[in-house]
């Protein structure tokens, strides 16, 4: 059975070594990407951690007018083909969760994408709120 | 699958295999070989309107015979002999930087590029008509993927523009302004003014998120991609920041009343129960 993300929030502390750990493994030319996974501190206890939930039907596959997210049947994550990607922002706009964002520069949707397989989120989580299993 | 071709090409001397269907680009694509693009992009149909794109082909059986082709056009055959940089192809890409500077003296993009090839000033008789325009089509491309259709070319030879039909507002647009996102040169212009875009003798009245009061797209816009995608237009009128903001909201709520209900926190919050069973 393919794995999961997993988030339990009552573990987070909010340090952002998720952010941090993404950011780094979606690095590109030396410049650290933009985090597909966000925390949101509320005090202990009460932490979120939000990212791609990888909706079976999902608004943004169905929404991209150039079939440029596609699903990763291997790890079942939504994948962005950046060469495809024509920019027009609908994905993030479609997302109910809110959970898809763009490069600013070039306008390119971004999203989790599991890391194909091996999320850098999860294996740098200190408290093991993100696990992979 | 099952009468899928391989097929045996080299490029740059080296050896690869592609299947049937597959232009000389795409393969040097995913082998990492540079070909310079100006109006290429995998989601549309190419064209060859750039000319950047052109590689020296040749083959064993062709009798030394040499060609140049448009490598976004191409198909790859069984035995052809590729060669993407030698110095006619150089030669030929200058002269094609050299005329696109002719055209648009002006555009950053098309300095930057005719630079690469050592062009500073053209040697053509420069545009009349201040243009960024390169006529390379993929904003009508673009506009056909999206199911619009709203704007095409016009005139031949020096005439030829890209514009709207009859040069009025054309009925069929959204205001999606995919058109001036993907143009390579940035020479379509759209304004947001509050709730108000301006694109091609257009004004969009602007959908505004119901949360934040800010624009997300336009009314028409909204209404045309609701109807496609079989959605909720509600799904469309939030912004993104919005529907972050209550997706972390729904999901706060939600773990509280679990973690009070269970009575058990993995952090002492220093806060009471709020709920008794």
């Amino acid at each position: 059975m393919e794995k999961i993300l997993t988030i339990t929030p009552s573990r987070c502390t909010a340090c952002r070594t998720c952010e941090l750990a993404c950011s780094f493994k979606h690095a590109t030319n030396g410049r650290p990407g933009i985090p597909r996974i966000r925390s949101f501190m509320y005090g202990e206890g009460k932490n979120q951690i939000i990212t791609c939930f990888q909706c079976d039907e999902a608004a943004c596959v169905k929404v991209c007018p150039v079939e440029a997210l596609t699903r990763n049947e291997s790890t079942g994550a939504i994948e962005v083909n950046e060469d495809r990607c024509i920019g027009c922002g609908l994905c993030s706009i479609a997302c109910p969760f809110g959970h898809m964002s763009h490069d600013l520069a070039s306008s390119i949707a971004v999203k989790c994408d599991l890391c194909q397989g091996e999320p850098a989120c999860a294996a740098f989580c200190p408290t093991r709120t993100l696990e992979y299993k | 699958m099952t009468d899928e071709k391989t097929i045996n090409l080299q490029i740059n001397g080296r050896f690869f295999q592609a299947r049937e269907g597959m232009t000389i680009l795409d393969v040097a694509r995913r082998e990492g070989i540079p070909i310079p693009t100006l109006c290429y992009h995998e989601a549309l149909e190419s064209v060859g309107a750039c000319r950047l794109c052109l590689v020296e082909i040749t083959h064993a059986d062709w009798g030394g015979w040499k060609g140049l082709v448009a490598s976004c056009l191409y198909e790859v055959e069984d035995g052809l002999q590729v060669t993407t940089d030698n110095e006619e192809i150089t030669s030929v890409r200058r002269t094609m930087a050299d005329l696109l500077l002719a055209r648009c003296p002006d555009s950053p993009v098309i300095q930057r590029l005719a630079a690469e090839y050592g062009v500073s000033a053209t040697s053509f008789k420069k545009n009349d008509i201040e243009t960024k325009c390169i006529l390379c089509g993929l904003c009508v491309r673009v506009c056909a993927v999206k199911g619009c259709n709203a704007i095409g070319s016009a005139g031949r030879g020096i005439e030829k523009m890209i514009c709207e039909p009859f040069e009025q507002p054309p009925p069929d647009c959204i205001g999606c302004a995919s058109c001036a996102h993907i143009c390579p040169t940035g020479a379509i212009e759209y304004e947001d003014t509050g709730d108000v875009r301006k694109i091609w003798g257009h004004s969009f009245k602007m959908a505004m998120c119901p949360s934040c009061g800010r624009p997300v797209m336009p009314e028409k816009q909204l209404e045309f991609e609701a109807n496609k995608a079989d959605l909720d237009p509600d799904y469309l009128r939030t912004c993104p920041a919005c529907s972050q903001h209550k997706t972390v909201e729904s999901i706060r709520t939600a773990f509280d009343m679990k973690d009070v209900l269970a009575g058990n926190t993995v952090w002492d919050t220093g806060l009471k129960p709020v709920l008794h069973r």
